[in-house]
Protein backbone atom coordinates (compact mmCIF):
# COMPACT_ATOMS: atom_id res chain seq x y z
CA UNK A 1 0.00 0.00 0.00
CA UNK A 2 1.64 3.42 -1.23
CA UNK A 3 0.17 6.41 -2.74
CA UNK A 4 2.34 7.67 -5.65
CA UNK A 5 0.99 10.50 -7.63
CA UNK A 6 4.27 11.16 -9.43
CA UNK A 7 3.39 8.06 -12.16
CA UNK A 8 0.44 10.30 -13.26
CA UNK A 9 2.90 13.13 -14.22
CA UNK A 10 2.58 11.52 -18.15
CA UNK A 11 -0.91 11.99 -17.89
CA UNK A 12 -1.16 15.27 -17.13
CA UNK A 13 -1.94 16.43 -20.58
CA UNK A 14 -4.30 13.40 -21.62
CA UNK A 15 -6.10 14.90 -18.45
CA UNK A 16 -5.80 18.52 -19.44
CA UNK A 17 -7.92 17.71 -22.94
CA UNK A 18 -9.76 16.17 -20.66
CA UNK A 19 -10.34 19.41 -18.58
CA UNK A 20 -10.82 21.52 -21.69
CA UNK A 21 -13.69 19.11 -23.19
CA UNK A 22 -15.78 19.47 -19.26
CA UNK A 23 -15.04 22.77 -19.65
CA UNK A 24 -16.78 23.19 -23.37
CA UNK A 25 -19.52 20.79 -22.43
CA UNK A 26 -20.13 23.09 -19.36
CA UNK A 27 -20.36 26.10 -21.15
CA UNK A 28 -22.53 25.00 -23.78
CA UNK A 29 -24.87 23.26 -22.04
CA UNK A 30 -24.85 26.19 -19.49
CA UNK A 31 -26.27 28.36 -22.63
CA UNK A 32 -28.42 25.80 -23.77
CA UNK A 33 -30.37 25.46 -20.10
CA UNK A 34 -30.41 29.25 -19.48
CA UNK A 35 -31.92 29.60 -22.93
CA UNK A 36 -34.14 26.97 -22.44
CA UNK A 37 -34.74 27.76 -19.23
CA UNK A 38 -35.86 31.12 -19.79
CA UNK A 39 -38.58 29.60 -22.44
CA UNK A 40 -40.43 27.45 -20.06
CA UNK A 41 -39.97 29.99 -17.17
CA UNK A 42 -42.09 32.24 -19.82
CA UNK A 43 -44.43 30.08 -20.45
CA UNK A 44 -44.80 28.58 -16.48
CA UNK A 45 -45.33 32.52 -15.94
CA UNK A 46 -47.61 33.56 -18.46
CA UNK A 47 -51.16 32.91 -19.17
CA UNK A 48 -52.03 30.26 -20.86
CA UNK A 49 -52.98 27.24 -18.98
CA UNK A 50 -52.20 24.84 -21.22
CA UNK A 51 -48.79 26.15 -22.19
CA UNK A 52 -48.47 26.22 -18.47
CA UNK A 53 -49.59 22.75 -17.88
CA UNK A 54 -46.55 21.59 -20.77
CA UNK A 55 -43.68 23.29 -19.36
CA UNK A 56 -44.18 22.15 -15.53
CA UNK A 57 -44.35 18.97 -17.14
CA UNK A 58 -41.57 19.15 -18.82
CA UNK A 59 -40.13 20.54 -16.08
CA UNK A 60 -41.43 17.78 -13.43
CA UNK A 61 -40.33 14.62 -15.42
CA UNK A 62 -36.88 15.71 -16.32
CA UNK A 63 -36.16 16.42 -12.58
CA UNK A 64 -37.89 12.96 -11.58
CA UNK A 65 -35.94 10.93 -13.90
CA UNK A 66 -32.34 9.98 -13.85
CA UNK A 67 -29.86 12.06 -15.45
CA UNK A 68 -28.43 8.40 -16.95
CA UNK A 69 -31.58 7.11 -18.27
CA UNK A 70 -32.67 10.07 -19.98
CA UNK A 71 -28.70 10.18 -21.80
CA UNK A 72 -29.32 6.83 -22.89
CA UNK A 73 -32.87 7.79 -24.28
CA UNK A 74 -31.67 10.15 -26.87
CA UNK A 75 -28.12 8.15 -27.31
CA UNK A 76 -29.94 5.20 -27.93
CA UNK A 77 -33.13 6.63 -29.45
CA UNK A 78 -32.23 9.52 -31.60
CA UNK A 79 -30.46 7.57 -34.24
CA UNK A 80 -33.55 4.88 -33.58
CA UNK A 81 -35.58 8.14 -35.52
CA UNK A 82 -32.81 8.93 -38.29
CA UNK A 83 -31.41 11.68 -36.25
CA UNK A 84 -27.72 10.71 -36.29
CA UNK A 85 -25.63 13.40 -34.03
CA UNK A 86 -22.47 12.43 -32.36
CA UNK A 87 -21.83 11.54 -28.53
CA UNK A 88 -20.66 14.91 -27.97
CA UNK A 89 -23.52 16.57 -29.63
CA UNK A 90 -26.08 14.19 -27.53
CA UNK A 91 -24.57 14.83 -23.91
CA UNK A 92 -24.58 18.35 -24.62
CA UNK A 93 -28.56 18.17 -25.81
CA UNK A 94 -29.13 15.75 -22.68
CA UNK A 95 -27.33 18.29 -20.26
CA UNK A 96 -28.91 21.33 -21.24
CA UNK A 97 -32.72 20.03 -21.58
CA UNK A 98 -31.96 18.30 -18.03
CA UNK A 99 -29.88 21.58 -16.69
CA UNK A 100 -33.09 23.59 -18.38
CA UNK A 101 -35.77 21.87 -15.89
CA UNK A 102 -33.65 23.42 -13.10
CA UNK A 103 -33.14 26.59 -14.56
CA UNK A 104 -36.67 26.93 -15.16
CA UNK A 105 -37.26 26.99 -11.73
CA UNK A 106 -34.80 29.61 -11.02
CA UNK A 107 -35.79 31.93 -13.07
CA UNK A 108 -39.35 31.95 -12.77
CA UNK A 109 -38.72 32.50 -9.18
CA UNK A 110 -36.91 36.00 -10.29
CA UNK A 111 -40.02 36.43 -12.11
CA UNK A 112 -42.09 36.26 -9.97
CA UNK A 113 -39.93 37.97 -7.23
CA UNK A 114 -40.25 41.12 -9.59
CA UNK A 115 -41.84 43.90 -8.14
CA UNK A 116 -45.17 44.92 -9.19
CA UNK A 117 -44.55 48.80 -9.27
CA UNK A 118 -42.24 48.34 -11.36
CA UNK A 119 -44.23 46.17 -14.49
CA UNK A 120 -47.13 49.03 -13.52
CA UNK A 121 -44.38 51.63 -14.35
CA UNK A 122 -43.71 49.75 -17.57
CA UNK A 123 -47.42 49.33 -18.50
CA UNK A 124 -48.17 53.27 -17.98
CA UNK A 125 -44.94 54.11 -19.80
CA UNK A 126 -46.61 52.31 -22.87
CA UNK A 127 -44.16 49.67 -23.28
CA UNK A 128 -45.41 46.97 -25.25
CA UNK A 129 -46.03 43.32 -23.64
CA UNK A 130 -42.49 41.86 -25.07
CA UNK A 131 -40.35 44.73 -24.60
CA UNK A 132 -41.68 44.80 -20.63
CA UNK A 133 -40.35 41.30 -20.85
CA UNK A 134 -37.14 41.35 -22.93
CA UNK A 135 -35.97 44.65 -21.38
CA UNK A 136 -37.33 44.82 -18.26
CA UNK A 137 -38.41 40.93 -16.60
CA UNK A 138 -35.93 38.83 -18.01
CA UNK A 139 -32.54 41.65 -17.09
CA UNK A 140 -33.84 41.16 -13.79
CA UNK A 141 -34.59 38.00 -13.04
CA UNK A 142 -31.62 36.64 -14.70
CA UNK A 143 -29.58 39.14 -12.62
CA UNK A 144 -31.21 38.36 -9.33
CA UNK A 145 -30.80 34.03 -10.44
CA UNK A 146 -26.92 34.66 -10.90
CA UNK A 147 -26.16 32.33 -7.42
CA UNK A 148 -28.62 29.62 -8.07
CA UNK A 149 -27.80 29.21 -11.75
CA UNK A 150 -24.20 29.29 -10.75
CA UNK A 151 -25.47 26.01 -8.65
CA UNK A 152 -26.73 24.44 -12.04
CA UNK A 153 -23.82 25.46 -13.19
CA UNK A 154 -21.77 23.23 -11.02
CA UNK A 155 -24.59 20.07 -11.44
CA UNK A 156 -23.96 20.39 -14.88
CA UNK A 157 -19.99 19.95 -14.00
CA UNK A 158 -20.68 17.12 -12.01
CA UNK A 159 -23.29 15.81 -14.02
CA UNK A 160 -21.23 15.69 -17.28
CA UNK A 161 -19.13 13.13 -15.61
CA UNK A 162 -21.89 10.71 -16.37
CA UNK A 163 -21.21 11.20 -20.01
CA UNK A 164 -18.08 9.34 -19.88
CA UNK A 165 -20.91 6.26 -20.28
CA UNK A 166 -21.53 7.75 -23.75
CA UNK A 167 -17.89 7.13 -24.74
CA UNK A 168 -17.18 10.91 -24.81
CA UNK A 169 -13.49 11.44 -23.25
CA UNK A 170 -14.04 14.30 -21.28
CA UNK A 171 -12.51 14.89 -18.09
CA UNK A 172 -13.38 11.64 -16.06
CA UNK A 173 -13.64 9.31 -19.65
CA UNK A 174 -9.60 10.11 -19.79
CA UNK A 175 -9.22 9.28 -16.14
CA UNK A 176 -10.79 5.92 -17.31
CA UNK A 177 -8.16 5.33 -19.66
CA UNK A 178 -5.44 6.54 -17.73
CA UNK A 179 -6.41 4.37 -15.15
CA UNK A 180 -6.21 1.56 -17.00
CA UNK A 181 -3.13 2.68 -18.15
CA UNK A 182 -1.62 2.88 -15.28
CA UNK A 183 -3.03 -0.09 -13.17
CA UNK A 184 -3.34 3.04 -10.26
CA UNK A 185 -6.96 3.51 -9.75
CA UNK A 186 -6.86 5.09 -6.84
CA UNK A 187 -4.33 7.88 -7.53
CA UNK A 188 -6.07 8.89 -10.92
CA UNK A 189 -9.38 8.80 -8.87
CA UNK A 190 -8.15 10.65 -5.89
CA UNK A 191 -6.30 13.21 -7.87
CA UNK A 192 -9.83 13.61 -10.66
CA UNK A 193 -12.14 13.92 -7.58
CA UNK A 194 -9.33 16.92 -6.11
CA UNK A 195 -9.74 18.15 -9.83
CA UNK A 196 -13.62 18.33 -10.07
CA UNK A 197 -13.14 20.06 -6.07
CA UNK A 198 -11.17 22.91 -7.92
CA UNK A 199 -12.99 23.64 -10.26
CA UNK A 200 -16.39 23.82 -8.43
CA UNK A 201 -14.95 25.53 -5.99
CA UNK A 202 -13.48 28.28 -9.25
CA UNK A 203 -17.09 28.39 -10.65
CA UNK A 204 -18.96 29.34 -7.35
CA UNK A 205 -16.20 32.02 -6.33
CA UNK A 206 -16.31 33.41 -10.01
CA UNK A 207 -20.25 33.07 -9.61
CA UNK A 208 -20.61 35.20 -6.24
CA UNK A 209 -18.12 37.68 -7.90
CA UNK A 210 -20.61 37.90 -11.12
CA UNK A 211 -23.04 38.05 -8.37
CA UNK A 212 -21.58 40.74 -6.70
CA UNK A 213 -21.14 42.75 -9.75
CA UNK A 214 -24.33 42.68 -11.08
CA UNK A 215 -26.11 43.49 -8.03
CA UNK A 216 -23.89 46.29 -6.45
CA UNK A 217 -26.57 48.30 -6.30
CA UNK A 218 -28.77 46.30 -4.36
CA UNK A 219 -26.14 46.66 -1.64
CA UNK A 220 -25.74 48.05 1.09
CA UNK A 221 -23.31 51.07 1.39
CA UNK A 222 -20.20 50.20 2.97
CA UNK A 223 -18.36 53.15 4.87
CA UNK B 1 -30.49 -17.73 -31.64
CA UNK B 2 -31.42 -14.50 -30.64
CA UNK B 3 -34.45 -13.08 -28.86
CA UNK B 4 -35.05 -9.69 -29.79
CA UNK B 5 -38.52 -9.61 -28.35
CA UNK B 6 -40.14 -8.51 -25.46
CA UNK B 7 -41.36 -11.45 -23.04
CA UNK B 8 -43.39 -11.11 -20.03
CA UNK B 9 -40.37 -12.25 -17.64
CA UNK B 10 -39.04 -9.09 -19.34
CA UNK B 11 -41.35 -7.67 -16.63
CA UNK B 12 -39.97 -9.16 -14.01
CA UNK B 13 -36.62 -8.25 -14.80
CA UNK B 14 -37.79 -4.95 -14.18
CA UNK B 15 -39.52 -5.29 -11.43
CA UNK B 16 -36.17 -7.10 -10.09
CA UNK B 17 -34.23 -3.78 -11.14
CA UNK B 18 -36.78 -1.23 -9.21
CA UNK B 19 -36.37 -3.86 -6.63
CA UNK B 20 -32.44 -3.18 -5.75
CA UNK B 21 -32.93 0.31 -6.46
CA UNK B 22 -35.43 0.72 -3.67
CA UNK B 23 -33.37 -1.42 -1.56
CA UNK B 24 -30.32 0.05 -1.68
CA UNK B 25 -31.91 4.03 -2.12
CA UNK B 26 -33.26 2.53 1.31
CA UNK B 27 -30.19 0.88 2.86
CA UNK B 28 -28.12 4.00 2.15
CA UNK B 29 -30.47 6.83 3.15
CA UNK B 30 -30.73 4.84 6.55
CA UNK B 31 -26.78 4.78 6.87
CA UNK B 32 -26.78 8.43 5.54
CA UNK B 33 -29.03 10.23 7.80
CA UNK B 34 -28.00 7.94 10.81
CA UNK B 35 -24.06 9.67 10.03
CA UNK B 36 -25.86 12.84 9.20
CA UNK B 37 -26.82 13.23 12.10
CA UNK B 38 -24.30 12.02 13.81
CA UNK B 39 -21.77 14.69 12.18
CA UNK B 40 -24.65 17.00 12.83
CA UNK B 41 -24.81 16.51 16.75
CA UNK B 42 -20.88 16.80 17.08
CA UNK B 43 -20.87 20.29 15.27
CA UNK B 44 -23.72 21.43 17.74
CA UNK B 45 -21.07 20.08 20.63
CA UNK B 46 -18.60 21.73 19.04
CA UNK B 47 -15.62 19.28 19.25
CA UNK B 48 -12.48 20.48 18.22
CA UNK B 49 -10.65 19.30 15.49
CA UNK B 50 -13.78 16.36 14.37
CA UNK B 51 -15.66 19.61 13.52
CA UNK B 52 -13.27 21.36 10.89
CA UNK B 53 -12.67 17.49 9.47
CA UNK B 54 -16.45 16.72 8.71
CA UNK B 55 -17.00 20.34 6.98
CA UNK B 56 -14.26 19.45 4.63
CA UNK B 57 -15.24 15.76 4.18
CA UNK B 58 -19.09 17.01 3.51
CA UNK B 59 -17.81 19.91 0.79
CA UNK B 60 -15.84 17.41 -0.53
CA UNK B 61 -18.26 14.83 -1.26
CA UNK B 62 -21.03 17.33 -2.32
CA UNK B 63 -18.73 19.04 -4.44
CA UNK B 64 -17.36 15.90 -6.60
CA UNK B 65 -19.07 13.86 -9.30
CA UNK B 66 -20.77 10.81 -7.59
CA UNK B 67 -19.81 8.55 -10.45
CA UNK B 68 -15.73 9.09 -9.76
CA UNK B 69 -16.21 8.46 -6.11
CA UNK B 70 -17.90 4.88 -6.99
CA UNK B 71 -14.92 4.55 -9.05
CA UNK B 72 -12.73 5.36 -6.23
CA UNK B 73 -14.26 2.87 -3.87
CA UNK B 74 -14.90 0.29 -6.51
CA UNK B 75 -11.84 0.27 -8.77
CA UNK B 76 -8.94 2.25 -6.56
CA UNK B 77 -9.82 1.31 -2.82
CA UNK B 78 -9.16 -2.45 -3.79
CA UNK B 79 -6.28 -1.63 -5.40
CA UNK B 80 -4.56 0.43 -2.74
CA UNK B 81 -5.93 -1.74 0.22
CA UNK B 82 -6.14 -5.21 -1.58
CA UNK B 83 -9.20 -6.03 0.06
CA UNK B 84 -12.32 -7.73 -2.41
CA UNK B 85 -14.98 -4.92 -3.22
CA UNK B 86 -18.08 -6.19 -4.47
CA UNK B 87 -20.38 -3.68 -6.29
CA UNK B 88 -23.15 -3.54 -4.02
CA UNK B 89 -20.64 -2.95 -1.24
CA UNK B 90 -19.23 0.00 -2.96
CA UNK B 91 -22.16 1.33 -4.15
CA UNK B 92 -23.54 1.02 -0.46
CA UNK B 93 -20.15 2.64 0.95
CA UNK B 94 -20.86 5.79 -1.60
CA UNK B 95 -24.25 6.18 -1.91
CA UNK B 96 -24.26 5.99 2.67
CA UNK B 97 -21.45 9.03 2.19
CA UNK B 98 -22.84 11.03 -0.07
CA UNK B 99 -26.30 11.12 1.49
CA UNK B 100 -24.34 11.98 4.82
CA UNK B 101 -22.61 14.86 3.73
CA UNK B 102 -26.35 16.37 2.39
CA UNK B 103 -28.09 15.15 5.13
CA UNK B 104 -25.32 16.78 7.95
CA UNK B 105 -26.03 20.01 6.10
CA UNK B 106 -29.82 19.94 6.39
CA UNK B 107 -29.52 19.01 9.96
CA UNK B 108 -27.15 21.76 10.57
CA UNK B 109 -29.35 24.47 9.08
CA UNK B 110 -32.23 22.90 11.22
CA UNK B 111 -30.31 23.43 14.16
CA UNK B 112 -29.66 26.50 13.73
CA UNK B 113 -33.34 27.46 12.35
CA UNK B 114 -34.43 27.24 16.12
CA UNK B 115 -34.13 30.89 17.95
CA UNK B 116 -31.08 31.24 20.19
CA UNK B 117 -33.56 32.64 22.67
CA UNK B 118 -35.32 29.57 22.88
CA UNK B 119 -31.87 27.73 23.89
CA UNK B 120 -30.93 30.82 26.13
CA UNK B 121 -34.12 30.23 28.22
CA UNK B 122 -33.89 26.37 28.50
CA UNK B 123 -30.55 26.84 29.76
CA UNK B 124 -31.45 29.22 32.20
CA UNK B 125 -33.97 27.07 33.23
CA UNK B 126 -30.88 24.32 34.16
CA UNK B 127 -31.17 22.26 31.23
CA UNK B 128 -28.10 20.63 29.74
CA UNK B 129 -26.78 20.40 26.22
CA UNK B 130 -28.23 17.72 25.55
CA UNK B 131 -31.90 17.74 27.27
CA UNK B 132 -32.05 21.40 25.13
CA UNK B 133 -30.98 19.55 21.43
CA UNK B 134 -33.61 17.02 22.59
CA UNK B 135 -36.42 18.86 23.72
CA UNK B 136 -36.12 22.00 22.58
CA UNK B 137 -33.95 21.75 19.33
CA UNK B 138 -35.05 18.21 17.79
CA UNK B 139 -38.77 18.46 17.58
CA UNK B 140 -38.57 21.98 15.94
CA UNK B 141 -36.01 20.59 13.90
CA UNK B 142 -37.21 18.15 12.50
CA UNK B 143 -40.32 19.80 11.29
CA UNK B 144 -38.00 22.33 9.73
CA UNK B 145 -36.04 19.97 8.25
CA UNK B 146 -38.51 17.98 6.46
CA UNK B 147 -39.01 19.95 3.34
CA UNK B 148 -35.20 19.95 2.41
CA UNK B 149 -35.32 16.24 3.45
CA UNK B 150 -37.92 15.33 0.95
CA UNK B 151 -36.22 16.98 -1.95
CA UNK B 152 -33.03 15.18 -1.06
CA UNK B 153 -34.22 11.86 -0.68
CA UNK B 154 -35.41 12.71 -4.33
CA UNK B 155 -32.41 13.54 -5.80
CA UNK B 156 -30.62 10.94 -3.68
CA UNK B 157 -32.98 8.09 -5.29
CA UNK B 158 -32.19 9.29 -8.60
CA UNK B 159 -28.03 9.05 -8.01
CA UNK B 160 -28.64 5.14 -6.90
CA UNK B 161 -29.16 4.99 -10.93
CA UNK B 162 -25.44 5.89 -11.27
CA UNK B 163 -24.35 2.38 -9.56
CA UNK B 164 -25.36 0.75 -12.55
CA UNK B 165 -22.16 1.70 -14.21
CA UNK B 166 -20.46 -0.51 -11.54
CA UNK B 167 -22.40 -3.25 -12.73
CA UNK B 168 -25.12 -3.39 -10.08
CA UNK B 169 -28.35 -4.68 -11.73
CA UNK B 170 -30.60 -1.99 -10.52
CA UNK B 171 -33.56 -0.55 -12.75
CA UNK B 172 -31.07 1.71 -14.77
CA UNK B 173 -29.18 -1.24 -15.34
CA UNK B 174 -31.47 -3.87 -16.33
CA UNK B 175 -32.62 -1.10 -19.09
CA UNK B 176 -29.23 -1.27 -20.71
CA UNK B 177 -29.73 -5.11 -20.72
CA UNK B 178 -32.95 -5.01 -22.26
CA UNK B 179 -32.02 -1.80 -24.23
CA UNK B 180 -29.11 -4.32 -26.13
CA UNK B 181 -31.02 -7.27 -26.16
CA UNK B 182 -34.42 -5.81 -27.95
CA UNK B 183 -32.87 -2.37 -29.60
CA UNK B 184 -36.08 -0.35 -28.72
CA UNK B 185 -34.57 2.10 -26.66
CA UNK B 186 -37.69 4.49 -27.14
CA UNK B 187 -39.96 1.77 -25.07
CA UNK B 188 -37.01 0.53 -23.39
CA UNK B 189 -36.42 3.90 -21.53
CA UNK B 190 -39.67 5.41 -21.07
CA UNK B 191 -40.74 2.53 -18.80
CA UNK B 192 -37.60 2.50 -16.63
CA UNK B 193 -37.76 6.85 -16.53
CA UNK B 194 -41.75 6.10 -16.30
CA UNK B 195 -40.88 3.57 -13.28
CA UNK B 196 -38.25 6.26 -11.31
CA UNK B 197 -40.68 8.69 -11.99
CA UNK B 198 -42.95 7.12 -10.03
CA UNK B 199 -41.24 6.43 -7.43
CA UNK B 200 -39.88 9.63 -6.90
CA UNK B 201 -43.38 11.01 -6.78
CA UNK B 202 -44.08 8.36 -4.47
CA UNK B 203 -41.26 9.90 -2.29
CA UNK B 204 -42.10 13.32 -2.57
CA UNK B 205 -45.69 12.23 -1.53
CA UNK B 206 -44.73 10.87 1.52
CA UNK B 207 -42.84 13.60 2.63
CA UNK B 208 -45.19 16.10 2.08
CA UNK B 209 -47.69 14.25 4.23
CA UNK B 210 -44.93 13.89 6.92
CA UNK B 211 -44.00 17.44 6.72
CA UNK B 212 -48.27 18.05 6.95
CA UNK B 213 -48.32 16.16 10.15
CA UNK B 214 -45.17 17.81 11.50
CA UNK B 215 -46.00 21.19 10.72
CA UNK B 216 -49.27 21.04 12.43
CA UNK B 217 -48.55 22.43 15.49
CA UNK B 218 -47.50 25.79 13.26
CA UNK B 219 -50.50 25.62 10.64
CA UNK B 220 -52.71 28.41 10.55
CA UNK B 221 -55.97 27.89 12.54
CA UNK B 222 -58.12 29.97 10.35
CA UNK B 223 -60.35 33.53 11.99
Amino acid sequence: MRLDLSLLIPYIGLLAEGAVMTLEIAVLSLAGSVVLGMVVAIARAGKSATMRRIAFFYADVFRNVPFIVQLFFFYYGLPEIGIYIDAFTTGVVALSIAGGAYASDVIRAGILAIDDGILEAAEVSGLSRRKIFTLIVLPIALRTSVRPLGSVLINIILTSSVLSTITLNELTGQARIVSSDTFRPFEVYVVLLAVYGVLTYLVSTGVSMLHRRLNRDLQPEVN
Amino acid sequence: MRYTDFTPYDLVLLAQGLGVTLWVFLVTTAIGVTIGLVWGIVRFYRVPVLTPVISFVSEFLKNSPVLVQLFLVFFGVPGLLHVDMSPILAATITLSANTAAFIYVIVVSAIESVGRDQIEAARAFGLTRWQVLRHIIAPQAVAFSAGPLTALLVNQLQVTSLISVIGVMDLAKIGANLNLRTLKPFLVWTAVGALYYVSAKLIALIGARIEARLRAYAAFRGL
